[in-house]
C-alpha cells in the first residue's frame, strides 16, 4: 500500500530539480491520530448537544469543529510555499553515516516553524523558518556499499500549529550519495616515483609544525586563515605550517599487494586519507585512470570517487 | 513557582492550567473532598516536575484510583448521571495527571478538561458563565499547541496568538453550523436528573406550617408582549388549582376526573411568549385564562391549568394568546360540583358555623361573598410574610385568632367560607404581577411574585376569580413599576431615564441573559425553520436545511481556503541580504556560482580551492558578511560599508 502510494507520487511528481518550491499540487494533508481523537471527541460532543438540545453545548462543539478546520487550513500553509534550495549528500566511508544536508528557504513574511524531514532511517527538524531567511536541514544515511548510492525519497512535512494535521510533500531526487570503500589495511605507503628528495620515508614526513603567520596572499585558502586574530580586528593573516609537502606519493592500483580488489581499493583509501591529513602530494593510478599528483579536498575526493566507483558500470547505482 | 514549573515542563503546566480550569466550572457541584483531592493531586504532580518530590509509584496510583471511584460512588450512590460522572471524570483526569508522561498522557488529560467542559454546558447555562468557557477553550487550543510540539519552545503569546487567530477564525463556521445544522426535536436518551430542589410553587399549600415566606428573587418565568398589554390588574398567571382540603393541607387534584365547562371569551386578544425557568415540573404558566391552541406537547387540564407532557428541565418558550374576559354558561358538572364543596368532617367548626349563619342572613350569594371580604377588610386582618403558626384546624385558627397571614390564608379561608356555605369554590397558585423591564421590553415574574387566589362558581358566568388578598393589602397587588406598563411604549425610555445606574444594570443585564436564553440557549428546529420562512423559503424541511448548511460551509471554506492559499506577502529584503544577493548574483556571472546550501563560510572555502583567484577578492567581503549576519545586530554604518564594498569589488574572470 505505503509502497504503490510511494510509487504514485513519483509519477505524479517527477524527479525534483532544485530548487524546489512547495506548491499545493504536491502537498498532502492526512490528520494525525491526535486529529482523529480530537474529531471523536468532537463527535461525541456534538451527539450529546444534539440529544440534549443543549445549545452551549453544540455551540462548543462546532467552535471546536471549525477550529479543525482552520488548523487544516493553517498547516497546509506552514509548508506551503518553503523553497528547498538544494540537497547535498556528503561522501562518506562505506559502513559509516553519511550526511545529508538539505537547504531550506522562505521567501515570504511569515515565520514557518516546525519543518521536519524525514528518510526512513532518521529525522531531523527546524524550529523556526523566520520570513525572508534560510535554514538548514540535516538528516543521516547509512552508506552501504561503495559507488554510487541513490537517495532515497524524503519527506518535508510538518504538523504545526496544532498537531492535528500532518502535512507533507515527498522530494524525490537525482542527486546521489558517494560511497567510498572503507579505508583499511596496514600496508606501509609506497615510496612515490616521482620522489626527488633525499629518500626518506614518507611516515616520517609529516610533521605538521607550527612556523608562524604570515601576511595573507591571493591564493590562501581560507582555512588557514587565522580568524581569531583578524576577528581581533587585526589585518587578514595566515597560518604556516612546515612539513614535507615535499615528497609526492604514487599510489598504483597495480603495485598494491593484496588478495581481492576490494582489500586493495581498501588500502589505497586508507593511504589517501593519510596522506591527506598529512598535507602530502600524491597521484592515483588506477588501470584506466590516473588522477594526477595534487593535494587538498578536492583532490581527495576525485582519488577516493575514483576508487569508489572503480569496477562498476557508470549508470549503476543501487539503494 | 510557576517560573520553575514552566522551565521544569512547559506542556504540563498547560495541561493542568486548562485542567483546573475545567475542573473550576464544576467546584458548587463537586463535593468539597473531591476538590480537595485534585488541588492535591495537581500540587504533586507540579513539584514532581520540578523534582521537588518524586512520582507516585503505579501502585499508590492504583490505589488513589480506586480510594476516589469509591468514594464517588459512596457520595453520589450512583456513578452515573450528570453530577457522579462529573466527580468521576475530574477524579479520574487528576489520577491520570500522576502519570502524565508522553504527548499522549498530556492529550487524554486535555481531553478529560474538554468533556467537563461539556458536562458543564450540559446544565450551566447562565450568560455570566459564557466568558469562563471562551477562556478555557482559548486555553485548550493554546494548550494544544504547545504539547504538540514541545521541542519548538513555542512562547505563550504565539500559542495564545495562534490559538485565538484559528478560534477566530472558527466562529464564523460555528455560528453558521449553529444556525443551520438540523436539530432532533426530543431526546434519544436522557440522563438521569440532578435531584435539585424546587423553590416556589408545589404540589400543595399548608399555610399554617409555613412561619416565614422568603422573598425569593428568583425569575420563575418572563413574558414579552406582542402586541397588545394587558392592564397590571389582570395580570394573573395561572398554575396549579388546588381542590382537595383536609383542614391543613390544600392538595391538587392529580385525575383528570371532570370535564371543564365551555368557555367564552370577549375583549381583547393578548399574544405573548413566556420563557419559562426550568421547575422540574409539568407547569407552564399561562395569563388566566388562554384562549387560543395550547402549544405541542401540552394539554389543558379541567381546571384550566396548561401542563407539559414532559417536566420542565430546561429554559423552554412558548408563545400564548389569553384573554381576561371570560365566561361559561354551563352547568356545573357533577363530579366538579363535589370537588368544589368538599370540607373534611368536623375539622375548622366554627369557620364552618360562622358561614353557615352569615349565608343564612344574607340576601343572595354575592352578597355573602361581600360579607365575607368585608370581614377581611375591617375584620383586623393584615397582611405578613411573617405569620404566626397555626394549629390543625387552621382557618379557625387564623379567622379567629392571628388574624395575620399572606396570600394562602387568605385564599384557604376564603375558600373554606365559600364551600361550608354552599358555594364551589377552589384555590388557584400561581403568579401576579411582575417587574416591568424597559429595557429589554419584558415582565420579569419572580418566585417572590407567587400568589394564591380563589375561584367561585357563579352560576351563569362560570368559575370567577376572587382575590381576597386583594382586599387586606391592595398594595401588595400593585406594585408601582407594575402600573407603567399601561402607560404605553412611549413611556419605555423615559422609564429606563428615571431608573437609578444601579436598577438599570440589573435590568440590562437580566435583558442581555433573557436575550441569550431565548434566542441563542432554546435556539432549536422550530427556531430554524421559522428563520428559513424570514429567509424566503416556501415551506422549509430539513432538506433546505442541509441546502442552506452545504452551501453556507461551501462559502466559508472558499472563504478560508482563499485567505490561506493565496500566496503570502513576501519578506521584506533587508539592504544586508540584498547587497549580498549582488554579491551573489555577480559571481555568479563571473562563473563562480554559490551552492544554495551554501553559507558564506562554506563558500569562501570552497572558492579558496577552486577558484583562488576570485576568493582572493571576495574572501573578505564574505568574511564581512557573515561578521555582520551571525554575529551581533549589525550597525548600521557597517552594512552600508559593506554595500559600498560589495559595489566597488572587481571580479576577475573565472579561470
Amino acid at each position: 500500500m505505503a509502497e504503490r502510494a510511494a510509487a504514485w507520487s513519483r509519477r505524479r511528481q517527477g524527479v525534483d530539480h532544485f530548487p524546489v518550491t512547495i506548491t499545493r499540487r504536491r502537498l498532502y494533508i492526512l490528520p494525525t491520530r491526535a486529529g482523529l481523537a480530537f474529531c471523536a471527541l468532537l463527535l461525541v460532543m456534538g451527539i450529546a448537544g444534539l440529544n440534549y438540545a443543549n445549545s452551549l453545548a453544540l455551540l462548543l462543539a462546532f467552535v471546536l469543529g471549525g477550529f479543525v478546520l482552520v488548523t487544516m487550513n493553517l498547516c497546509h500553509r506552514n509548508l506551503q510555499g518553503v523553497r528547498i534550495e538544494g540537497l547535498v549528500a556528503h561522501p562518506t566511508f562505506e559502513g559509516d553515516v553519511a550526511r545529508l544536508e538539505i537547504a531550506l528557504g522562505n521567501d515570504l513574511r511569515d515565520a514557518r516553524l516546525g519543518l521536519d524531514a524525514a528518510v526512513p532511517s532518521a529525522s531531523a527538524s527546524v524550529g523556526e523558518l523566520l520570513g525572508g531567511t534560510t535554514g538548514r536541514l540535516e538528516l543521516t544515511l547509512p552508506a552501504r556499499r561503495r559507488g554510487r548510492q541513490s537517495l532515497p525519497r524524503i519527506r518535508l512535512s510538518t504538523t504545526f500549529p496544532f498537531g492535528l494535521f500532518r502535512a507533507w510533500t515527498w522530494l524525490h531526487v537525482d542527486e546521489t550519495l558517494t560511497v567510498y570503500p572503507v579505508p583499511r589495511g596496514a600496508l606501509p605507503m609506497p615510496v612515490g616515483a616521482s620522489d626527488r628528495s633525499d629518500g626518506r620515508s614518507t611516515r616520517q614526513a609529516g610533521n605538521d609544525e607550527w612556523a608562524g603567520l604570515r601576511s595573507f596572499r591571493d591564493g590562501d585558502s581560507p582555512r588557514q586563515v587565522a580568524w581569531k586574530v583578524y576577528a581581533r580586528g587585526l589585518p587578514l593573516l595566515v597560518k604556516e605550517y612546515t612539513g614535507g609537502s615535499s615528497q609526492v606519493l604514487d599510489f598504483d592500483f597495480a603495485a598494491v599487494p593484496g588478495a581481492s580488489t576490494e582489500s586493495r581499493l581498501q588500502q589505497l583509501t586508507r593511504w589517501i586519507v593519510d596522506a591527506e591529513a598529512r598535507g602530502q602530494r600524491y597521484a592515483l593510478t588506477l588501470p584506466a585512470l590516473r588522477v594526477g599528483e595534487a593535494n587538498g579536498p578536492l583532490h581527495r575526493h576525485r582519488c577516493l570517487e575514483a576508487l569508489a566507483l572503480f569496477g562498476l558500470p557508470p549508470e549503476s547505482s543501487h539503494a | 513557582m510557576l517560573e520553575r514549573l514552566a522551565r521544569a515542563d512547559r506542556p504540563l503546566m498547560w495541561v493542568l492550567a486548562v485542567y483546573l480550569g475545567a475542573v473550576a466550572l464544576h467546584v458548587d457541584r463537586l463535593p468539597i473532598w473531591c476538590t480537595a483531592a485534585i488541588v492535591l493531586i495537581s500540587v504533586w504532580r507540579a513539584m514532581a516536575a520540578m523534582s521537588a518530590i518524586a512520582m507516585p509509584r503505579n501502585l499508590i496510583r492504583v490505589a488513589l484510583g480506586t480510594a476516589l471511584l469509591v468514594a464517588v460512588a459512596v457520595q453520589f450512590s450512583t456513578i452515573s448521571g450528570l453530577a457522579a460522572g462529573t466527580a468521576l471524570l475530574a477524579a479520574m483526569g487528576a489520577v491520570k495527571l500522576l502519570e502524565t508522561k508522553t504527548r499522549r498522557d498530556h492529550y487524554i488529560v486535555l481531553g478529560v478538561s474538554l468533556f467537563l467542559m461539556i458536562a458543564a454546558c450540559l446544565d450551566r447555562q447562565n450568560l455570566l458563565r459564557v466568558p469562563l468557557y471562551v477562556a478555557i477553550t482559548w486555553l485548550a487550543c493554546a494548550a494544544l499547541c504547545i504539547v504538540a510540539a514541545p521541542q519548538l519552545a513555542i512562547s505563550a503569546r504565539t500559542a495564545l496568538l495562534q490559538a485565538g487567530r484559528a478560534l477566530g477564525y472558527a466562529l464564523p463556521v460555528a455560528l453558521l453550523l449553529f444556525v443551520f445544522f438540523p436539530r432532533f426535536q426530543g431526546q434519544i436518551w436522557s440522563l438521569p436528573g440532578g435531584g435539585q430542589a424546587v423553590t416556589g410553587l408545589s404540589n400543595e399549600m399548608s399555610p399554617g406550617a409555613i412561619s416565614q415566606l422568603s422573598e425569593s428573587d428568583e425569575p420563575a418565568f418572563r413574558v414579552s408582549f406582542l402586541g397588545q398589554r394587558p392592564p397590571s390588574t389582570m395580570l394573573y398567571w395561572r398554575g396549579p388549582v388546588l381542590h382537595e382540603f383536609d383542614g391543613y393541607t390544600w392538595r391538587r387534584q392529580p385525575r383528570q376526573l371532570a370535564r371543564g365547562a365551555d368557555l367564552q371569551f370577549r375583549g381583547p386578544v393578548y399574544r405573548y411568549r413566556v420563557t419559562l425557568e426550568p421547575n422540574q415540573r409539568n407547569w407552564w404558566f399561562a395569563l388566566d385564562l388562554p384562549s387560543g391552541p395550547v402549544p405541542a406537547g401540552t394539554r389543558f387540564t379541567f381546571d384550566y391549568q396548561l401542563m407539559s407532557i414532559q417536566p420542565v428541565t430546561q429554559t423552554t418558550t412558548y408563545e400564548l394568546s389569553s384573554q381576561t374576559d371570560y365566561r361559561s354558561t354551563d352547568d356545573l358538572s357533577f363530579l366538579s360540583r363535589r370537588m368544589g364543596l368538599q370540607l373534611p368532617d368536623g375539622r375548622n367548626p366554627r369557620s364552618v358555623v360562622w358561614a353557615r349563619r352569615q349565608r343564612a342572613a344574607a340576601a343572595s350569594e354575592q352578597d355573602y361573598v361581600l360579607r365575607v371580604l368585608n370581614l377581611f377588610r375591617d375584620g383586623g386582618f393584615v397582611y405578613s410574610l411573617t405569620p404566626p403558626r397555626l394549629d390543625l384546624d387552621s382557618v379557625d385558627d387564623f379567622l379567629f385568632n392571628t388574624r395575620s397571614g399572606f396570600c394562602g390564608h387568605y385564599s384557604s379561608a376564603f375558600v373554606t367560607l365559600m364551600r361550608a356555605a354552599g358555594i364551589p369554590a377552589r384555590v388557584v397558585t400561581g403568579y401576579h404581577g411582575g417587574e416591568w423591564n424597559p429595557i429589554g421590553e419584558y415582565l420579569i415574574v419572580r418566585q417572590a411574585d407567587a400568589h394564591a387566589w380563589a375561584e367561585i362558581w357563579v352560576p351563569g358566568k362560570g368559575w370567577t376569580r376572587v382575590d381576597p388578598t386583594g382586599v387586606v393589602a391592595p398594595d401588595r397587588l400593585q406594585r408601582a413599576a407594575l402600573d407603567r406598563i399601561d402607560a404605553g411604549e412611549f413611556a419605555a425610555d423615559a422609564l429606563v431615564a428615571e431608573l437609578g445606574w444601579w436598577p438599570r444594570a440589573v435590568l440590562t443585564w437580566d435583558a442581555a441573559n433573557t436575550w441569550w436564553k431565548t434566542r441563542v440557549l432554546d435556539f432549536d428546529l422550530r427556531s430554524q425553520l421559522n428563520l428559513m420562512k424570514n429567509l424566503g423559503f416556501e415551506a422549509p424541511g430539513l432538506r433546505e436545511l442541509g441546502w442552506m448548511l452545504a452551501g453556507a460551509l461551501a462559502l466559508w471554506l472558499a472563504v478560508v481556503g482563499l485567505r490561506f492559499s493565496r500566496s503570502p506577502a513576501p519578506a521584506p529584503v533587508d539592504p544586508l541580504a540584498r547587497s549580498y544577493r549582488r554579491l551573489c548574483r555577480r559571481l555568479a556571472a563571473a562563473g563562480a556560482a554559490r551552492a544554495a546550501h551554501e553559507g558564506p563560510m562554506d563558500y569562501s572555502h570552497r572558492l579558496s580551492r577552486e577558484q583562488p583567484q576570485i576568493a582572493a577578492v571576495v574572501t573578505p567581503l564574505l568574511v564581512d558578511y557573515a561578521t555582520l549576519r551571525f554575529g551581533a545586530p549589525p550597525a548600521e554604518p557597517a552594512v552600508r560599508e559593506f554595500t559600498r564594498a560589495v559595489r566597488r569589488v572587481r571580479l576577475p574572470r573565472a579561470a
